[in-house]
């Protein structure tokens, strides 16, 4: 694994030291900054591996300094912040090109296994030839045989692989949605339409979620089988 | 920053009223990480600066908010409310539902403590300590007048 720090951007005091304590362990350096403005001004002298990025920050907000981190250092991995109940940013920063997020509050294990989980995948992403379509189809694969857990390990790739194609967020909907997470999954049909607004599989999706009572199966997209509601 | 050697348990603490509160800012202070649950936000005042753990603010009778303190992953949980009834049911509730492998209660009716007990509830009743207490500085200095030490 590469030793790289971990740069940690939230406003908040105890947020920053609850993270570096919670990284400590892995035995990565951990820096901090209070702000966008901070954390681009040290992205500047440094490459780090990791950021951990509030997406609520006031003045330079975290979707912002997302943008000026793709196009300054697109090799950095990204992990989110966020508050219950605003899934929605992490989404539009997933799209963005954030590797994944995590929800306030969460405890100090829970984060060292998601910032372990992100450099394996990474790792993995970058020495694995499977290209955006293989994967796609490989998360369907893994639906069909409710191997969810993995599934899900897949989609993250995918999004993480081309944030620009709607399937894999459909996929992690349909995921969400199977785990019984309906809410979240309308987040993530809607990425997908708002990536492609044509994309049927994810509009029927969320026609149906939306819908009372909840008829139909879940769609996958493509020809390939469907996985079971329940 | 000061690193502290000791495992540090994700902890959820219901109640954030003086014993809440107090707990939660000792427990902070040693390195542990907090989550405090209150249905009134103000009384998040009482956490001191030295508090970096979360606030969460909800009603713990609510499976959406015990959820959302992520409950399953805590190593302890400590209900604090004014209410024994509420803090029986949270205790329960996070012992059965969630399996958190420490759970627990204060409780003011000593009477209930039994109740808590059968149920594997850890509790600490401060009428009984108290009274614990002042039975044992009575006793005390009754003792140290006769000057008789058993």
């Amino acid at each position: 694994m590469e030793t790289k720090p971990i740069l940690v951007v939230d406003d908040e005091k105890s947020i920053r030291l609850t993270l570096a304590q919670a990284l400590e362990p892995l035995g990565f350096p951990v820096e901090t900054a209070i702000n966008g403005e901070e954390a681009l001004a040290k992205l500047e002298e440094k490459d780090y591996g990791m950021l951990l990025l509030d997406l609520k920050m006031p003045g330079m907000d975290g979707l912002e300094v997302l943008h000026r981190i793709r196009e300054r250092r697109p090799r950095t991995y990204v992990i989110i912040i966020t508050a219950h109940g605003t899934i929605e940013s992490a989404v539009e920063a997933m799209k963005l090109g954030a590797v994944d997020f995590i929800r306030k509050p969460f405890s100090p294990a829970e984060v060292r296994e998601l910032v372990r989980q992100v450099f394996d995948r990474e790792t993995l992403i970058e020495n694995d030839a499977a290209d955006y379509r293989t994967l796609i189809e490989l998360c369907k694969h893994a639906i069909q045989d409710r191997r969810f857990e993995e599934a899900g390990e897949i989609a993250r790739r995918a999004m993480a692989r081309d944030p620009a194609q709607p399937e894999a967020f459909n996929l992690f909907g349909a995921l969400l949605e199977i785990e019984g997470d309906s809410l979240e999954s309308l987040k993530f049909y809607r990425a997908a339409l708002d990536i492609d607004p044509t994309y049927q599989p994810a509009r029927a999706n969320l026609e149906r979620a939306v819908s009372w009572p909840r008829a139909g199966e879940i769609g996958l997209g493509g020809d390939e089988g469907q996985a079971e509601p329940d | 920053m000061a690193a502290r050697r000791h495992k540090s348990l994700y902890i959820v603490i219901v109640g954030c009223g003086r014993l809440g509160a107090d707990l939660a800012n000792r427990l902070s202070a040693q390195g542990h990480a907090l989550v405090v649950i209150d249905r009134d936000e103000s009384t998040f005042q009482s956490l001191t600066a030295e508090y970096s753990g979360f606030r969460l603010e909800g009603d713990a009778t609510e499976m959406e908010v015990l959820k959302q303190a992520k409950l399953s992953q805590a190593d302890v949980f400590i209900a604090s409310t004014r209410d024994d009834n509420v803090n029986l049911m949270v205790a329960q509730i996070a012992q059965k539902l969630f399996h958190v492998p420490r759970v627990l209660a204060r409780v003011w009716d000593p009477k209930r403590d039994q109740v808590f007990a059968r149920l594997g509830i850890e509790t600490v009743c401060p009428t009984s300590v108290a009274a614990g207490m002042l039975l044992d500085a009575v006793l005390g200095s009754a003792d140290s007048q006769a000057g008789s030490q058993e």
